[in-house]
């Protein structure tokens, strides 16, 4: 590159991380700079969350180094930890709002890193911030919710109401993982649009995990592609095509039938919710 | 494959072998010779608490006599009553509200999802375990040293310590059903463990909980009458001051127990509506309460509506304004009705902290430890308990027998027709609806008999209770086997006994320990009033400092008792599932 190197904004180091017999990465290595848009692809369980979830302190790797924002997540005291969390915006598939709450507060609740103590209900917030949270919501266009519980939304809007939560935070850096899988194409596209937006216009930097490779391949500056649980692809998006993509991921793709099945490991094909074991998925449901 | 082995074996050794009666395996014996032990434990209790028919006999004489020479049932003046009644609610008012409040942090640490530490979780579900033990009038007892005579704070810590358990252990189940999604998001945003807890959790668990709270409530209130035995004021003092008085006192005894009833009865209804109303949840009480409810058919209202476009048409600046929906109205309003109850129970309860002798407090604590036999023995004691478990399967088995009758003709599939079902499913709301420990100190008045009498009342609860699960769980057998033997012929009487009995009987069992488990902890606190069994020594050894040892040692034989029950519950339910 002829341009100077500026300081990464993330940096991933031989990251590993077991729980208990499952690894479910390997020496990860893995450097983001500031700005940059990057696409994780893999199929499930290839590590996508784990990941994610390293980059917002919410795991501690079992050998290596993450630094985010300069700092090494692993050595945090709690209150620097979620000082750097506040600055580290997430976004779930399911989307993780309160169900029976309002739109507005499920916003507000972005803001809780720069409060202390606990809050409860509407009024506990500043005036100043609610101001803050409904221009946000103006922003995703849900203006008109804003009183509404989260749960009579339809998930597009719920998704929105999300990265409206994450901006609360004022963050540098935006997670997502699998942000539309659960949405139909159309919210689909409207959600990966606007964080494409948002990026753009905050010169914030993301990382992003994805199934689908042809939304990937429109969508971000750059694809990290994990398989088991190490990186086996890492390329700009640049005049990169599908099969490309395909022939990089899976090292050689000479005939048809093994590019389909490559493709079916990249999760191309998508199987469907069934069998996802991310994080936020995983959450307790019944 | 197997067709052609069949063919090439002789067809009669194959029926024959098929015929051949399956082994009947040994855990199925054990379990039917516990049940068989316990219904004849049951049975042989009844004859040696003197349960026969002169016995009843003779306790029908003196009730005849009793309302002979007794006034006409009364009730205190107006004002009195009043009084009386706000009190008790009062007491039990804030005494919930106590327990739910300490349910908060011990259900924290309690549930699996929310808890710092796994030690702490262990001490949690020790507090619930513990304060679930003990009596709530045991402790009402134990309590009146360290506070004025007449005051309400014994009663009100009372059933604040004594409810901590069951709430907790609702409140902590509620946590653990959340998802755990939101609670994420709070700590990916940076939010710290307690912001987690009440920006995300608290909000998903409340309609639950609040559905805990007025549940127990409800509980509470039908055992208040016990705590006027512990000098504990309100309407049950009331009542034990004018049983104390024969004959004048006890038309108005009387007259006080029925108030308590309707009281009990409106409470209940009013708080199967709050659940239904304010939480869209279907009444869902097998009392009185949600059988009107449900019969008035009332419907959760709809939801508010969205607040319309004006505000996008306005701008963020009044969108600021929070628009008056419906829900937003009724949700204040619930709110402020529900601190206004608070604030009303405080001053009905005539809470006076000045009646605290604080030099009595921490001796008071310490009493209870360590547990001894004082002048007693194990002996002793043990006789004792004998007698409670023994009222507690008399009055099981009693229920279980009136059950299978009442029970059955309640039920759709094996009443004759409608109106048999209607009214026997009547009877078993009516027997529900009753509280049992003020059916129990009324017939222990009237009658001048303590087990006999508490078996009876028990009786009554279990049939409302026990009745009612065997005719629910015979409706839910599917109608296969009686539609095959009716269209063989049988009659009614035959297909009642031959096929939709054997399969309700699983269920039967588990139930009847389930009552056995619950008769225990209530033939406990009945021997209070009636001054038998382990209530005998209970009683006398609570009020006095020195012998709150053996309070101790009484609560944690019964409650081995309990847990014993609970684990024969558990093996049977395996057994015979
Ligand atoms: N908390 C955990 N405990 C145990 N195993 C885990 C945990 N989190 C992840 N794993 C395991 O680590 C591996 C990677 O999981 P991860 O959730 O990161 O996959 P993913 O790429 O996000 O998959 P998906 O596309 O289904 O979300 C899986 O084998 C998973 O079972
Ligand atoms: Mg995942």
């Amino acid at each position: 590159m002829s341009s100077p190197k500026p300081t990464p904004i993330i940096s991933v180091s031989r990251v590993t991380k077991d729980f208990g017999s499952t690894r479910a990465l390997r020496a990860v290595d893995l450097t983001v700079e500031q700005g940059e848009v990057v696409v994780l692809l893999g199929r499930s369980g290839s590590g996508k969350s784990t990941l994610l979830r390293h980059l917002d302190g919410l795991e501690r790797p079992s050998a290596g180094v993450v630094e985010v924002l300069g700092e090494d997540v692993a050595t945090l005291r709690p209150a620097a930890l979620r000082a750097l969390r506040g600055r580290v915006g997430m976004i779930f598939q399911r989307f993780e709002l309160v169900p029976s709450l309002t739109v507005l507060e499920n916003v507000l609740t972005g803001a809780l890193s720069r409060l202390r103590g606990p809050r409860l209900g509407l009024w506990a917030y500043p005036r100043s911030l609610k101001l803050l949270a409904i221009t946000h919501l103006e922003r995703v266009g849900l203006l008109e919710k804003t009183y509404q519980r989260a749960d009579q939304l339809s998930g597009g809007e719920q998704q929105r109401v999300a990265i409206a939560r994450a901006l609360m935070q004022d963050p540098r850096i935006l997670l997502a993982d699998e942000p539309v899988a659960s949405l139909d194409p159309e919210s689909s596209d409207q959600v990966m649009r606007l964080i494409r937006e948002i990026a753009a216009d905050d010169g914030l930097t993301v990382v992003c995990s994805l199934h689908q490779v042809d939304l990937a391949l429109g969508w971000g500056d750059r694809i990290v592609g994990l398989r088991h649980g190490e990186v086996v692809l890492d390329t700009t998006t640049d005049g990169l095509g599908r099969a490309e993509v395909m022939e990089i991921y899976g090292r050689v793709a000479a005939s048809t039938a093994e590019l389909t099945a490559i493709e079916t490991e990249l999760g191309a094909i998508d199987v469907g919710d069934g069998v996802s074991v991310g994080t936020a998925a995983r959450g307790g449901r019944r | 494959m197997t067709a052609a082995r069949t063919t090439s074996r002789p067809p009669e050794a194959d029926t024959a072998a098929s015929l051949r009666r399956p082994r009947i395996p040994t855990s199925r014996i054990a379990g039917c010779s516990a049940v068989l032990f316990m219904l004849a434990f049951g049975v042989y209790s009844l004859t040696t608490l003197d349960f026969s028919w002169s016995n009843v006999a003779a306790s029908t004489q003196n009730a005849v006599k009793v309302f002979s020479l007794m006034d006409p049932v009364s009730l205190p003046a107006p004002p009195d009553l009043a009084y009386l009644i706000g009190l008790t609610l009062g007491i039990v008012i804030l005494g919930t509200v106590v327990a739910a409040l300490i349910s908060i942090p011990v259900s924290y640490v309690s549930a699996a999802n929310t808890t710092p530490a796994g030690w702490l979780r262990v001490l949690g579900r020790a507090i619930g375990v513990i304060t679930r033990a003990v009596p709530d009038v045991v402790l009402a007892l134990a309590f009146s040293l360290a506070f004025a005579l007449g005051s309400s704070l014994p009663g009100i810590l009372a059933i604040g310590i004594h409810s901590i358990g069951m709430i907790s252990k609702l409140f902590a189940d509620a946590i653990e059903q959340i998802d755990h999604g939101p609670q994420l998001a709070v700590r990916a945003a940076g939010g710290s463990k307690a912001q987690e807890f009440w920006s995300a959790v608290f909000p998903q668990v409340l309609p639950s909980w609040i559905a805990t709270v007025l549940h127990r409530f409800d509980i509470n209130l039908r055992g208040s009458a016990i705590l006027g035995y512990a000098g504990v004021g309100g309407l049950g003092y009331a009542m034990k001051v004018a049983f104390a008085q024969f004959p004048e006192g006890y038309g108005r005894g009387l007259g006080i127990a029925a108030v308590i009833f309707v009281l009990c009865v409106v409470l209940e209804i009013i708080s199967s509506m709050i659940r239904s109303n304010l939480l869209g949840v279907d009444a869902v009480g097998n009392g009185l309460g949600g059988r009107i409810l449900r019969a008035a058919g009332k419907r959760p209202p709809v939801r508010g509506q969205p607040p319309g476009g004006h505000v996008a048409a306005l701008g963020v600046e009044a969108a600021l304004r929070r628009p008056w929906t419906r829900a937003r109205v009724r949700n204040l309003s619930w709110a402020w009705t529900a601190v206004a109850i608070v604030v009303a129970g405080y001053w009905m309860a005539d809470v006076d902290f000045g009646q605290i002798s604080w030099n009595y407090v921490v001796p008071t604590l310490q009493s209870f430890w360590p547990p001894n036999f004082g002048s007693h023995s194990l002996d002793e004691f043990a006789q004792a308990l004998l007698v409670t478990v023994e009222v507690a399967f008399a009055s099981a088995v009693l229920s279980l027998v009136l059950s299978l009758l009442v029970g059955s003709l309640a039920a759709r599939n094996v009443a004759p027709n409608n109106a048999v079902r209607t009214t026997f499913r009547t009877i078993l709301v009516i027997f529900r609806g009753v509280p049992e420990l003020v059916l129990a100190i009324f017939l222990i008045m009237v009658t001048g008999l303590g087990n006999q009498a508490g078996v009876v009342a028990l009786a009554f609860g279990g049939v409302g209770l026990l009745g009612k699960l065997v005719a629910d769980s015979f409706e839910e057998l599917p109608p296969g086997p009686e539609r095959a033997l009716s269209a063989a012929g049988a009659t009614r009487s035959q297909r009642y006994l031959a096929a939709t009995w054997p399969r309700g009987l699983p269920s039967l069992i588990g139930n009847s320990l389930y009552l056995v488990d619950t008769n225990i902890r209530a033939a406990t606190v009945l021997g209070i009033v009636g001054g038998s069994g382990v209530g005998f020594y209970l009683t006398n050894a609570s009020t006095v400092l020195t012998l709150h040892g053996q309070v101790t040692t009484l609560v944690i034989m019964v409650f081995g008792t309990v847990l014993v029950v609970e684990g024969i519950a558990a093996w049977m339910r395996r057994v015979f599932r």
